[in-house]
């Protein structure tokens, strides 16, 4: 399975607490995604 | 587009504390990282590159907050595109590893090729594989250390030291301290000739006196070799290969701050942790062979089990120098050359096999990794707790049918924990062509 299809149907919450489906970020273009280690 | 994986709090205050313009995701429960097959672990996450980048950090003024957020999780970088293929995908491998920009930037470009994703194992597999190495990791800890010893030497048969090496002859590298003067101390003791070879005949010979009056053995010699200069190997093995040699130590080692070279022009670690090594077995392969029951030891370190083989950039051209990483990058090195002196050698009375001794109170550790040895010096086990497995590699009956294993204190471990450390038969094949190209200018005969 496509690392896509995986994340794609996953929710996150933004900063401010808003929902954010992962797959909506790239429906229109490309995204770069950065996971970071931590904060701070 | 960021995702981090602290609470929304933080991701707030991450977002002003570093002026972050990109939208910011929160993934406390893990659920992306684990779909995009991100890494976790302390092993990872503790690698010695870390290390240096916080100590280079805080020299340069950085000061790190408080982390929030899961402290073993690794990031990484993943370019999707709206026809569902990847364009770019960097999963880091520890921390501090991080992509090339302009790779990212060229993923973005319409048309360029889409990341191969066919054959994949689930990459959930993966980090439950992962997960339980990290449950198992403080077995490290506990295991390197003289608690470590303590577990493991309630497994040991006191019967196997119970030896009398008289009539053998042992040499023995980088012995007038640490782990080296130990294990020359318990051979002596254990009625062997001991030739020390070390780089200061002064400091060889204080060892040797040192030796002689605690075990009342007076057959132990100072010959002075700096084992990193070909030159001086090739001059002294044939002197030393008069007789048989029944226990050769390869256990000289350094850890230099700065690249440095040895007189033939090769980086420091390599030149003594490879090359000398590998043209004095040469030269005393025959001398080996004379003896019906030899030894080769290799003194590594656990430090290898971090890096893998590493021929691309031996010279250090390509990198900005790294003492601990030339450190383990040989020392992997020495464990893999090792198995191939040990097929080589295959039939005949030369047992080859290469050990580590655990995190040990040395002064090569004092001096080298000062911060480290504050840190753990309560943990380290003593140079002698070190050297057992030297000594036993080199005088028991048991470790007699040993070749080619890496052994921790007194059974033969496996070589990798992490998958990516896992050298090619082609590197394997490189690796003894380039040991060979670096002996062949000084054989004799």
């Amino acid at each position: 399975m496509r690392v896509a299809t995986r994340l794609a149907p996953i929710e996150l919450s933004d900063w401010q607490g808003h929902p954010v489906v992962l797959g909506s970020l790239w429906a229109e273009r490309p995204v770069v995604l950065v996971f970071l280690r931590h904060f701070g | 587009m960021v995702v981090g994986n602290g609470s929304q709090h933080f991701a707030a205050s991450f977002r002003e504390d570093f002026s972050l313009d990109a939208p910011l995701l929160v993934d406390p429960e893990l659920r992306a990282y684990r779909a995009a097959g991100l890494r976790r672990g302390r092993v990872e996450a503790l690698s010695p590159r870390l290390a240096l980048n916080a100590v280079r950090a805080f020299r340069g003024g950085a000061r790190q907050g408080a982390v929030h957020g899961d402290p073993w999780q690794l990031g990484g970088t993943l370019v999707f595109r709206p026809d569902g293929t990847l364009g770019f995908r960097h999963i880091s491998r520890e921390a501090g590893d991080h992509p090339d920009i302009d790779d990212v930037l060229a993923a973005l470009e319409p048309g360029a090729p889409a990341v191969d994703e066919s054959e994949e194992p689930d990459p959930r597999l993966a980090w439950l594989g992962r997960t339980l190495g990290t449950l198992l990791d403080p077995t490290v800890v506990l295991s390197f250390d003289r608690t470590g010893f303590a577990i493991h030497s309630l497994g040991f048969d006191p019967d196997d030291l119970e030896v009398d090496l008289g009539g053998k002859r042992c040499l023995i590298t980088g012995a007038n301290s640490g782990i080296g003067y130990e294990s020359a101390l318990a051979l002596a003791d254990l009625g062997a000739e001991i030739v020390l070879l070390c780089r200061s005949s002064e400091r060889g010979e204080e060892a040797a006196e040192r030796i002689r009056q605690q075990t009342g053995n007076p057959r132990v010699a100072v010959e002075r070799l700096d084992v990193s200069d070909l030159s001086a190997v090739a001059a002294l093995a044939p002197r030393l290969a008069t007789r048989p040699v029944d226990v050769l130590i390869h256990n000289a080692g350094v850890l230099p701050d700065e690249r440095q070279e040895s007189p033939d022009g090769i980086e420091l670690t390599w030149a003594t942790h490879v090359a000398g090594p590998h043209l004095l077995t040469r030269g005393l392969r025959s001398a080996l062979e004379k003896s019906p029951d030899a030894r080769v030891v290799w003194v590594s370190s656990g430090g290898m089990y971090a890096r893998r083989l590493n021929l691309a950039d031996l010279d250090w051209r390509e990198r900005d120098y790294d003492g601990v990483m030339a450190y383990a990058e040989t020392k992997r090195a020495q464990v893999v050359l090792a198995e191939l002196w040990a097929e080589r050698l295959a039939g005949t009375s030369v047992a080859v096999n290469s050990m580590h001794p655990g995190w040990a109170d040395t002064p090569s550790v004092r001096t080298s990794i000062p911060t480290f040895h504050r840190l753990t010096r309560s943990l380290l086990r003593t140079p002698a707790q070190g050297a057992d497995t030297v000594v036993w590699l080199a005088a028991s009956e048991a470790a007699r049918a040993l070749r080619g294993c890496f052994v921790f204190d007194r059974e033969p471990r496996r070589t990798h924990w992490l998958p990516w450390t896992e050298e090619s038969t082609q590197e394997r094949a490189q690796l003894w062509r380039q040991c060979e190209d670096w002996a062949d200018p000084f054989a004799s005969g």
